[in-house]
């Protein structure tokens, strides 16, 4: 995955490289003109022990370009790595994103919204990290090492035993840490997902936490999961930790083994002083070179755990797929037939056997008591979820066939719940139909019994919705979603108990708008009340997940004794005193 | 205009939107401010941070040391004095293992205090945003909130336990070097410390441009966050609506955005280290050249001009660290100072009076409130609630029942005027004490995710089982809970368990219930359940309240009509009261409503 994303930014991350060798390079070469100006300059080893100032100005100048230069080619490598690693970390962010745009109900309750925030920031962080680490840091460090390695061996073979001897252990070591960080990563990322969890919901039920007055508790809570979080934390640092020190321990071993040998070889006379002092030099490069890699491995180790969470988002298929047939006509008939539905994972049953259909421009209540599945069975029209058994229709053809786009594009819902957007009334509603004029959205508001209380905000339609529209009473969130779906040119409108907070001189207001300005419509229509389905033209009772009786009103109430129960218990007293 | 529109209380926080993405332009005085409350979180932790820096000391002597014996072998070795090798060595093996023990000490040392001080600061953070006013999370997207908690959090993490130890070993090993060199020369030391001079110039130029960029960056990861939290929140609009190209969008500008900001801030902090590398050589070639001169002329001996030579490399060693180091402190002051902010908000007060045992009596006088100014909400509002009565209100969306349950919850303050509660004045009662008297199911509920029996017995977590299932059985839920996979363990929000709004709120009320409160309130609380359970709901509630305070707003005039006392309210403000009996006799504005409630349903 972290090369197909890298693949657009090839060429930066290979100009990346090639900076990073020339600004290596000149750290290389640097001492050489450092050791010019100590020997030749201020000794003066060749003017016979008095300084030269002029091989030290001359060369001193020398070598301030040679830096500079070698500091612009390090600033060059820097905008490269940067680019490349940040506009890949874009990409990957995007991508997940827009994949968890696509996901299904079940998909995004699988991974919680709190692990969705975590991957889409602080993982691509991770990634994003990784991929400029390996660019800039393989690359100086493996010269380091290479070019170290190299000098050392061919001054003497021998020295070549020490680092054959000093490098598996610096291998084992990493290899030892590596293995024993990488499931702690990605518990730590786990539980990283879990503290999201508990301050979002915090964040979210802050009523509900203060009218309770759980503070205490809910401190608790996260005190558990910020333990457990510092915790598993605490354990990878101090693995981390380890690496450096040992890396060093080992080397500097290498050195003073370097220097008996070296002593050795000296006495045989097989070498000069001055090459174990060159060696030391060397190993000393190869040193750092490895301090830089264990660092690189602290952050690719991090970054493995990371790309492979992301990788669950990218690769995880929508099990809802684009079906191909649209039907030409855009009638608005929806029909039910036979149909079963279980949701995923659950042992029973939540709807069986329904049999409905709804005639082009017909209405349909549903009506049943909580839990008996209404909600299930219109979230079935838009594939919010597939059946189990038997098919839903939409203008005569299976709803599997359809294109997605352009079967939600048939269908106006208002969800149970309604979710505003933080931004203005007029974008939530434009939300439904985005080339909406004003005049429509006006008409829109005006059916829904909107457009009088938004004509009272501050701004109009302008005024801003505050996060999830606290500012605004149920009612008026209700009916801000229902003009949302007034204004969008579909020919099925499913209202999914979404009038629960209107009072009922609003609904009624709403129903006659429904009835007259939107007659050409396919209605939907779940509610708890009977004034809100009584003028239905049909009326399907649920209950227990299979449809109990189906007739208007009045049949109803000659028939269908739940029906009867249910208008019973809305009538109470004031019908008896007043019927 | 927008900001016209933002709450009172939020004018002085943070705002979102257009028109404040442009970073604040602040006074680097800010964030010295900040570092200095930064360090301030080590002050508890003095013992600890002493040891450690003791232990980067030491190890800061053995690795200067080290080479100095290092080189003595090599000579050694050029006099051939081979019999003394073996000592030094040991000497220089013993200085290596001190020097890797010092280091495994210090890395154990700051990842502990690392920790520590990060669990603090968020456990701090969290205990802030629990107190936080209702008015400030409302008018705060709840991801910024949430990345402050986490990204900005952990960037302070970061920077303490992989930074704390070279920061402190760099100051050190300059403070050291700086030292030596005034000691050998004063006027070669003097002009070593002119590039130190230079370098502090050049930071501080810099630190102006990058912070803005960095303050700029964290700000628009918050923002993205918001907008992860939000479109993953309301996806299912999105998708009813095929809006996903839209909003990917959107999502995209930002993250365009925060990448173009993000390479910046890098490519800047990147700089450092180059540039201080180029400075620690143009230092290198000062010491050289005047040196030389000096020698020249006979001030100082040659041997003096190689022992700065390599103090001067000493010297760029920790110069270069510290320049890296600077990115992410500066990302760390950034994090922090958005972390601060919340921190600086102020808490609600649970200071006061103590309740006493709660009768019930509540009084409204003449309250007014508005959320924004200018725009009343409530207007002179007066009631009067006796103990033990069941009390509705009703009114049209918008009229302003929710608003009264905030303020008598103390979510929101008052203006004017007072709300007493058997007389006392709620503000000057202990708000815990107040709310805990005061059991109330939301318009909106909200559920967390825990087993069913932790939800129920939120309020009472040492509820008997028995308890528990009588409050679920009053409440209706007990038959949802039947149905899920491990009943009263399941956890909600897991895969496979899937609750309607209706079977969320028959929760919500059993938790109500089972926290048995002085005063219950209901807002809306039965919207989406049926009316038949409804109506066996408040059979069970009325038993349950017998001789306590309810307060219930409905729609449904049927849930309300056996209530002792109706109040019909009308843009904030009362318009009449009575049972339902009077108000129907009085041909009013009740009338009305239940006229075109039942309209149709007496034919």
């Amino acid at each position: 995955m972290v090369f197909r994303y890298l693949k657009k930014y090839w060429l930066f991350a290979v100009l990346a490289s090639a900076f990073m060798v020339l600004e290596v390079y000149v750290d290389l070469y640097q001492p050489r003109l450092m050791a010019e100006i100590v020997d030749n300059g201020i000794l003066g080893l060749g003017n016979g022990g008095t300084p030269d100032l002029g091989i030290v100005k001359h060369t001193g100048l020398m070598m301030i370009l040679i830096v500079l230069a070698g500091g612009v080619c390090g600033i060059l490598s820097g905008v490269c790595t940067n680019v490349c690693s940040q506009n890949f970390g874009n990409d990957i962010r995007k991508d997940a994103f827009s994949r968890i745009m696509h996901f299904s109900f079940s998909q995004t309750d699988d991974f919680s919204v709190g692990s969705l925030i975590t991957r889409t920031t602080g993982d691509v962080t991770q990634v994003q990290n990784m991929v400029s680490q390996m660019i800039r840091g393989c690359v100086r460090c493996g010269m380091f090492f290479v070019a170290g390695s190299i000098a050392l061996v061919s001054l003497a073979a021998d020295f070549g035993i020490v680092i054959g001897v000093a490098l598996p252990l610096i291998l084992a070591e990493i290899i030892f840490v590596v293995r024993r960080t990488t499931p702690l990563f990605s518990q730590l990322q786990h539980r990283l997902d879990r503290m999201n969890t508990v301050i979002q919901e915090n964040v979210a039920g802050a009523r509900v936490v203060k009218a309770f007055v759980q503070e205490e508790r809910e401190a608790k809570r996260f005190g558990q999961s910020n333990g457990d979080l510092v915790d598993t934390q605490f354990r990878v640092l101090i693995l981390m930790s380890y690496m450096r020190p040992i890396m060093n321990i080992v080397l500097n071993l290498a050195t003073v083994a370097i220097i008996r040998i070296g002593a050795l070889r000296v006495q045989d006379g097989g070498i000069q002083p001055g090459t174990v002092m060159a060696a030391v030099t060397y190993l000393s490069q190869i040193l750092n070179g490895m301090m830089m890699l264990a660092m690189i491995f602290q952050t690719v180790t991090r970054g493995l755990t990371s790309a492979k969470r992301l990788r669950e988002v990218l690769d995880a298929e929508p099990p809802i797929r684009d079906g191909s047939a649209a039907p030409e006509a855009h009638t608005g008939t929806v029909e039910f037939r036979d149909v079963s539905f279980r949701y995923p994972e659950q042992s029973a049953d939540t709807l069986r056997h329904i049999t409905l259909s709804v005639g082009a421009g017909e209405t349909l209540a549903v009506i049943g008591e909580t839990g008996c599945g209404k909600s299930s069975l219109v979230n079935l029209i838009p594939r919010f979820y597939d059946v189990t058994e038997g098919a839903v229709l939409v203008d005569g053809t299976d709803v599997r066939d359809f294109p997605l786009d352009d079967l939600r594009s048939r269908i106006s819902f208002v969800l149970q719940k309604s979710e505003l957007f933080s931004t203005t009334i007029r974008e939530n509603i434009l939300l439904g139909n985005s080339d909406a004029s004003e005049e429509a959205i006006r008409t829109a508001a005006k059916a829904a019994q909107a457009d009088d209380f938004i004509m009272q905000q501050h701004d109009g339609y302008d005024t801003r919705v505050t996060e999830s529209g606290m500012s605004l009473s149920g009612g008026q969130r209700q009916r801000i979603a229902i003009s949302r779906a007034l204004v969008k040119p579909a020919e099925i409108l499913i209202l999914d108990d979404s009038t629960s907070a209107l009072d009922f001189k609003t609904e009624a207001a709403l129903q006659s708008a429904l009835r007259t300005e939107y007659a050409h419509m396919t209605k939907i229509i779940i509610a708890q009340r009977i004034s809100s389905v009584q003028h239905a033209d049909r009326i399907a009772v649920l209950d227990n997940g299979a449809v109990a009786a189906c007739g208007t009103h009045e049949e109803l109430l000659q028939t269908c004794e739940v029906y009867r129960e249910i208008y019973r218990s809305q009538l109470k007293k004031g019908a008896e005193q007043n019927g | 205009m927008a900001e016209k529109y933002t709450p009172r209380s939020v004018q002085q926080g943070f705002r979102r939107g257009p028109g404040m993405m442009g970073a604040p332009i602040e006074k680097a005085e800010n964030s010295k401010q900040t570092l200095l409350r930064l360090l301030a979180y080590f002050k508890p932790e003095r013992k600890t941070v002493l040891l450690m820096s003791a232990a980067v000391l030491v190890s800061v002597l053995a690795s200067v040391f080290a080479p100095s014996f290092q080189s003595q072998a090599i000579d050694k070795i050029v006099s051939a004095e081979y019999d003394l090798l073996p000592r030094i060595l040991i000497i220089m093996i013993a200085l290596y293992a001190v020097q890797g023990i010092t280091t495994l000490l210090q890395g154990y040392i700051s990842a502990s205090l690392s920790q520590r001080i990060v669990s603090r600061l968020r456990t701090q953070l969290f205990d802030k945003i629990v107190r936080l006013p209702i008015s400030y999370i409302d008018g705060h997207s709840h991801g910024d909130l949430i990345s402050r908690m986490t990204n900005d959090a952990d960037n302070i993490s970061g920077i303490i336990s992989s930074s704390l130890s070279s920061l402190f070993s760099g100051v050190l090993m300059l403070i050291g070097t700086t030292a030596m060199m005034l000691h050998y020369s004063v006027p070669l030391g003097l002009l070593s410390c002119s590039t130190v001079i230079l370098t502090v110039f050049f930071t501080s130029f810099m630190s102006k441009h990058m912070r803005r960029y960095f303050v700029k960056r964290q700000e628009l990861l918050g923002r993205l966050n918001g907008t992860v939290e939000e479109m993953v929140t309301n996806y299912r609009t999105i998708m009813a609506y095929n809006r996903q190209k839209q909003v990917i969008g959107d999502f995209s500008g930002t993250a365009d955005q925060l990448t173009k900001t993000g390479i910046i801030a890098e490519i800047i902090s990147n700089c450092m280290g180059p540039v201080m590398n180029m400075l620690s050589n143009v230092s290198f070639v000062i010491v050289s050249v005047f040196g030389a001169y000096f020698a020249l002329k006979g001030y100082i001996s040659v041997g003096v001009i190689s022992a700065f030579i390599i103090y001067s490399k000493q010297f760029s060693r920790p110069i270069n660290e510290l320049a890296q180091l600077y990115g992410q402190i500066q990302t760390a002051i950034a994090g922090a100072e958005r972390v601060f902010s919340i921190l600086d908000t102020e808490s609600e007060d649970f200071s006061g009076e103590s309740t006493g045992e709660v009768r019930g009596i509540i009084d409204f006088k003449h309250v007014n409130f508005s959320y924004v100014e200018g725009k009343r909400i409530i207007n002179d509002f007066t009631l009067h609630i006796e103990s033990g009565k069941k009390i509705a209100l009703v009114g049209s969306t918008g009229s302003g029942k929710t608003t009264v349950i905030n303020l008598l919850m103390r979510f929101y303050e008052i203006d004017s005027g007072e709300i007493l509660l058997d007389g006392r004045n709620i503000r000057d009662l202990a708000l815990g004490e107040l709310r805990d008297s005061i059991g109330i199911v939301l318009q909106d509920t909200k559920l967390f995710s825990d087993t069913v029996r932790a939800n129920l017995a939120y309020a009472v977590s040492d509820a008997p089982q028995a308890e528990i299932e009588a409050a679920a059985h009053a409440s209706y839920c007990d038959r949802v809970i039947a149905k899920l996979p491990e009943q009263y363990d399941t956890v909600i929000g897991q895969t496979g368990v899937t609750l309607s709004q209706g079977e969320q709120q028959l929760l919500a009320i059993g938790r109500a219930f089972l926290s048995y409160p002085r005063i219950l309130i209901l807002d809306e609380a039965t919207s989406s359940v049926d009316t038949r359970t409804e109506q066996n709901i408040q059979n069970a509630m009325a038993a349950l309240m017998k001789d306590r305070t309810s307060l219930i707003i409905a729609h449904r005039l049927s849930t309300i009509q056996d209530a002792d006392q109706i109040i019909v309210m009308d843009q904030g403000s009362i318009v009449e009261s009575g049972t339902h009996e009077e108000l129907l006799a009085r041909g009013g504005k009740y009338h009305e409503l239940y006229m075109t409630q039942f309209a149709g349903q007496e034919t």
